[in-house]
C-alpha cells in the first residue's frame, strides 16, 4: 500500500534535495580569489601549472568526503568537534586565524565585485556599497535559501569560462604535453603560485561549510552514496572551471607576454585578444562568483566562530538572542567592503596575506580533521579507511613541506 | 551565584577554610601527599551524576583521575584537600584510596562530559557551551556549584584573562562573566556509556516540549537520540510531535521498534501518518504491526490519502454525539474521556450511520441547562470539508468562517475527522519554508 506513493518527480526532488552541499561548496570554491589565482597562474606560467589541479582534485574529494562522513555520523559541526576534542587553545588559534583570513577573503570577493563591474563601466563606489547592503538584507531578512538557489543556478555561468577559453583558440596538444611534462623553474614565485592554487582550491573555511550543509540536509548513512556523487560532481566542476580559466589566460595573455595582477586585468586584457564578448563573459563570471562567495563567506565565518565559542548563532534567531553572531556577520561585511572603498587600498597585499594565513591554517585544520575522523569514540565503525589516511596525511605533509620550503627558500637564494 | 556563595559562607561560619576554584586551574597541576611527595598530574574530577543523591543541592566531587608515569589511576576524593595560597591552587592527599568501580562507571567526568561540551541551560531553555566549572571546597566535601559560560571563562582558559582584566580595569570596565548554577543545568554529552541515562535527565521534565524539541534539534546525532530515549512516553510523544521531519526520522530510526511504537501510540494519528510518509516503507510496516490495533488502523487509513488531500492532515480524534443526548450526558462523557484540548475545538452530532448532521460548540454546551437536549443547541447543515478536497482550500474556509476546527466527511457525508487550525498553520509554514 505504500508503493508508488512517491511519484517520479518526488524522487527526483529527493535526489536534488540530497545533492547540493558538494556542488555549492564546489561553486563557492571558484570565488574571486580563485579566479584571480588561476588567471595569474595562466598568464605567468602558461599551461605549466595545470597539472596541480590533478592532485588538488584528489585531495579535495578525500577531504570533503571526510567532512560529509563526519557530518552524517555525528550530526555535529566541525567547529563543535574541534572545540570538544582539541580544547580551547587550538580552537582559539584556528578561529582567530579563520576570522582574519575570511575578512581578507571577503575583501577579495568585494574586489571581484568592484573589478568586474568596472569592466562594464560601473564605479566601485557605486557597485560595492549597493552589493554590500543587498547581501546584508538578503541574509538577515531570511531569504538566504532562495538566494543560495539563484546563485547556484547562476554559477552555471561559471561554465562561460569554457566559452572564454575556446575563443582564445588554445593549443590542445601543448596543454596535454604540459600536464605530463611541465616546464617549471623551482623558485619562490613558482612555489608561492603552487601553494596559492592549492590553497584557493582547498580553503580551510570550506571544510566547516561543507560539514554544516551536510548536517542541515539531515542525511543518514544510507544516503551516503548520493552524498559522495554530489561531492565528486562538485569537485569536478571546481577543477573544470579552474582548468578553463588557466587555459583562457594561458592561450592569450601568456602567449602575448601580458602580465596581470588581478582577475579584472585578465578580463580587460582578453578584449583585444579574444574579443569583447570573451572579455565580458569573463567579467560576468567573476561578478557572480564574487557575490556568491561574499554572501556565504561572512555568514559562514560568523556561524563557525559562534559555534566554537558557544554563542547562539543562525539567521533564524533574533538580534537579541544572537547578538554576537549578528555583530560578527555585519562587522565582517562592513569591514571588507570598507577596505575596498579606501583609495589606494593594498589589495594585492591583503589577498596575499589572507592566502598565507589560509596556507598556515589548512594543515592544522586537516590534522584536526584526520584525528577526529579516526577517533572511534566519535565515528564508531565509520572511521577512516587506510586509503583515506594515506592520501590525507600525504596531503598534509606535502602542504607543510611546501609552506616550509617557501619560508626557507629566500634564505638560500 | 554570588548570593549562593554568601549563603554558604554564612551557613558554614565554623569552617575555617572555604576554597572556591575553577576546574581549569586544577587540571594539569601536580598533586602531592601530605609529606610533600609527588603523586602525579591531575587529569580529571568525577562528580555525582544522580541529583537525588545530592546532599547539598550540588554534586559532590567523588573521584580524581591522576596520571603518573603514563599510568592513569582513579582515587577517591575524600582524602584530598584543595588549598589556595596567594591565588595558587594546591591539591594535597592525606591518603590514596582507589575509587570503586561503581563510581568510575556511574559518575560524571567533568573534563569528558562537561568542560567544552554543550549543556542544557534549563532557565534559558537552550544549549550553551561550558568554558569552565566552578567548584567550592568545604569541610564536608568539595562540590561543583556552577558552570562558567561567559567570555571571562574563555579568556581564562586561553590564559589571558588576568592581563585583559587588568587592562580593562584601568579604563573602569570589566569582562562580562556568566554562570549557570548546577541545579539549572543538565549535562548531555556523555562519553561514559555506563551512566544510567534516565536518572540523569530527570531535570528535563520541567521543560516545555517545544523547547525540548528545539534543544534536541541542535544536538548531535548520538546525544539527540540518547536524550530522547530517556524521556517518558507521554513527554516523548509531545516532543516528537514538535520536531522537524529530519529529526523525527532520525529519532524513530534510532529507537528500538517496540519503544518507537509505544511513543507513536501516544501521538495523534495524523501526526504519525505525517512521520510515516517520510519514513522508509519497511520500517513503517514494522512499526504499524508493533503499534496498538486501533491506532495503527487509523494511521493506515490516513496513509491512504494523497499528500495534497484534506484527509492526510485531518485529526481523527473527534467527539460526536447523538442529537437526543442531554447536555448533562454529553458533559459526563467528556469528563470520563478527558479528551485533548484540540478535540474540543468543535463538537459534532451524527446519526446512527455516522453521517454528520450538525455541530455545537463547547461554549454552547457549558452555558446551557443540563437537561436540555443537544438538538436544541446544535447548528444544523454545518460547514464541512470532504476528505479528498485539496489542502490549499482549507485556509480559505478557516478564515471565512472563523473556525478553529472544520469537520471532514467522505462522499457519503460520514464523519471522518476534523482539520484543526494548528495543522493548517503547520502546513502553510512548511510551504513558506520550502519557498525560502
Amino acid at each position: 500500500m505504500f508503493k508508488n506513493k512517491k511519484s517520479f518527480f518526488q524522487r527526483i526532488a529527493i535526489f536534488l534535495a540530497i545533492l547540493g552541499p558538494g556542488i555549492i561548496t564546489g561553486s563557492v570554491d571558484n570565488d574571486a580569489g580563485g579566479i584571480t589565482t588561476y588567471s595569474v597562474a595562466g598568464a605567468v606560467y602558461g599551461y605549466n601549472l595545470i597539472w596541480t589541479l590533478i592532485p588538488s582534485f584528489i585531495v579535495l574529494v578525500v577531504i570533503q568526503e571526510m567532512n560529509a562522513r563526519m557530518g552524517i555520523v555525528t550530526g555535529k559541526g566541525l567547529a563543535d568537534l574541534i572545540r570538544e576534542n582539541a580544547g580551547v587553545k587550538i580552537t582559539f588559534f584556528i578561529f582567530v586565524g579563520l576570522l582574519i583570513a575570511d575578512i581578507g577573503n571577503t575583501t577579495t570577493e568585494f574586489a571581484g565585485v568592484a573589478g568586474s563591474m568596472e569592466v562594464f563601466g560601473v564605479s566601485k563606489y557605486i557597485s560595492v556599497p549597493i552589493i554590500g547592503v543587498l547581501i546584508w538584507f538578503l541574509v538577515v531578512k531570511g531569504t538566504y535559501k532562495i538566494a543560495e538557489r539563484i546563485f547556484l543556478l547562476f554559477s552555471i555561468s561559471l561554465l562561460m569560462y569554457v566559452v572564454s577559453a575556446l575563443m582564445g583558440k588554445p593549443h590542445w596538444s601543448e596543454i596535454g604535453h604540459s600536464i605530463i611534462h611541465p616546464q617549471l623553474e623551482v623558485n619562490t614565485q613558482s612555489l608561492a603560485m603552487i601553494i596559492g592554487i592549492i590553497g584557493t582550491t582547498i580553503a580551510p573555511w570550506m571544510q566547516f561549510y561543507m560539514q554544516s550543509s551536510v548536517i542541515e540536509k539531515g542525511l543518514d548513512m544510507k544516503q551516503y552514496k548520493y552524498s559522495l556523487i554530489d561531492i565528486v560532481v562538485g569537485c569536478i566542476a571546481t577543477v573544470v572551471v579552474a582548468f578553463f580559466i588557466i587555459v583562457a589566460c594561458a592561450s592569450t595573455l601568456h602567449e602575448n607576454g601580458i602580465q596581470i595582477n588581478e582577475a579584472k586585468d585578465a578580463a580587460l586584457a582578453l578584449k583585444p585578444l579574444a574579443g569583447e564578448l570573451a572579455s565580458q563573459v569573463f567579467a560576468f563570471g567573476l561578478f557572480i562568483a564574487s557575490i556568491f562567495s561574499a554572501t556565504i563567506l561572512p555568514l559562514a565565518t560568523a556561524f563557525y566562530v559562534c559555534e566554537a565559542f558557544g554563542f547562539e548563532a543562525g539567521i533564524d534567531k533574533k538580534w537579541d538572542e544572537a547578538r554576537e553572531f549578528y555583530i560578527l556577520y555585519t562587522g565582517i561585511l562592513i569591514l571588507s567592503a570598507a577596505i575596498i572603498l579606501l583609495p589606494n587600498a593594498p589589495l594585492i597585499l591583503i589577498s596575499l596575506w589572507s592566502q598565507v594565513i589560509n596556507g598556515l591554517l589548512l594543515p592544522i585544520v586537516l590534522i584536526c580533521m584526520i584525528l577526529l575522523v579516526n577517533n572511534k569514540k566519535i565515528m564508531g565503525e565509520y572511521v577512516n579507511k587506510p586509503i583515506n589516511n594515506i592520501i590525507g596525511w600525504s596531503a598534509i605533509i606535502v602542504l607543510i613541506g611546501l609552506s616550509l620550503t617557501l619560508l626557507v627558500l629566500p634564505l638560500f637564494s | 551565584m554570588f548570593v549562593f556563595l554568601l549563603l554558604y559562607k554564612k551557613k558554614e561560619v565554623h569552617v575555617t577554610t572555604i576554597t572556591t576554584f575553577y576546574l581549569s586551574r586544577v587540571v594539569g597541576i601536580k598533586a602531592y601527599d601530605s609529606n610533600g611527595k609527588y603523586i602525579g598530574v591531575v587529569k580529571d574530577l568525577l562528580v555525582e551524576s544522580d541529583s537525588s543523591n545530592f546532599t547539598s543541592g550540588h554534586p559532590a566531587v567523588t573521584g580524581i583521575k591522576i596520571k603518573r608515569n603514563k599510568q592513569l589511576a582513579f582515587y577517591s576524593f575524600q582524602q584530598f584537600q584543595v588549598e589556595k595560597n596567594n591565588g595558587k591552587i594546591k591539591i594535597i592527599a592525606s591518603q590514596l584510596t582507589n575509587l570503586s568501580e561503581e563510581h568510575i562507571n556511574n559518575d560524571l567526568s567533568l573534563i569528558e562530559s562537561v568542560l567544552d561540551r554543550q549543556i542544557i541551560d534549563l532557565n534559558g531553555r537552550k544549549l550553551v557551551r561550558v568554558n569552565d566549572v566552578r567548584l567550592v571546597s568545604l569541610a564536608n566535601g568539595t562540590f561543583a556549584v556552577a558552570v562558567d559560560i561567559g567570555i571571562e571563562g574563555l579568556l581564562r582558559r586561553i590564559g589571558i584573562a588576568k592581563p585583559i582584566k587588568f587592562g580593562l580595569s584601568v579604563i573602569g570596565s570589566n569582562i562580562p562573566s556568566k554562570f549557570i548554577l548546577w541545579e539549572d543545568l543538565e549535562a548531555i554529552d556523555f562519553s561514559n556509556l555506563n551512566i544510567k541515562l534516565s536518572k540523569t535527565y530527570k531535570k528535563l521534565q520541567t521543560l516545555h516540549p517545544s523547547d525540548l524539541a528545539d534543544i534536541i534539534e541542535d544536538l548531535g546525532r548520538k546525544a539527540s537520540a540518547e536524550v530522547f530515549s530517556a524521556l517518558d512516553e507521554e513527554q516523548a510523544a509531545d516532543v516528537l510531535e514538535e520536531l522537524e521531519v529530519e529529526t523525527q526520522i532520525h529519532i524513530i530510526k534510532s529507537l528500538p521498534i517496540e519503544k518507537a511504537a509505544d511513543v507513536l501510540d501516544k501521538m495523534p494519528a495524523d501526526e504519525v501518518a505525517d512521520i510515516f510518509d517520510a519514513l522508509g516503507d519497511e520500517k513503517v510496516e514494522l512499526l504499524l504491526n508493533e503499534m496498538e490495533k486501533d491506532t495503527s488502523q487509523e494511521v493506515r487509513e490516513l496513509l491512504d490519502y494523497q499528500g495534497h488531500e484534506v484527509g492526510s492532515i485531518m485529526s481523527t480524534e473527534v467527539m460526536s454525539f447523538d442529537e437526543n443526548a442531554t447536555i448533562e450526558e454529553v458533559l459526563s462523557i467528556l469528563r470520563a474521556q478527558k479528551p485533548e484540548t484540540e478535540s474540543l475545538y468543535n463538537l459534532f452530532v451524527t446519526n446512527e450511520k455516522d453521517v454528520l448532521i450538525a455541530t455545537f460548540s463547547l461554549r454552547d454546551l457549558v452555558v446551557s441547562e443540563s437537561e436540555i437536549k443537544i438538538s436544541q443547541i446544535m447548528k444544523p447543515s454545518p460547514v464541512r470539508l470532504h476528505d479528498d478536497q485539496e489542502i490549499d482550500e482549507i485556509a480559505e474556509f478557516i478564515s471565512k468562517y472563523n473556525m478553529l476546527a472544520i469537520p471532514v466527511v467522505d462522499q457519503n457525508e460520514v464523519l471522518q475527522g476534523m482539520v484543526v487550525i494548528d495543522d493548517v498553520i503547520d502546513d502553510l509554514m512548511n510551504k513558506r519554508r520550502m519557498n525560502k
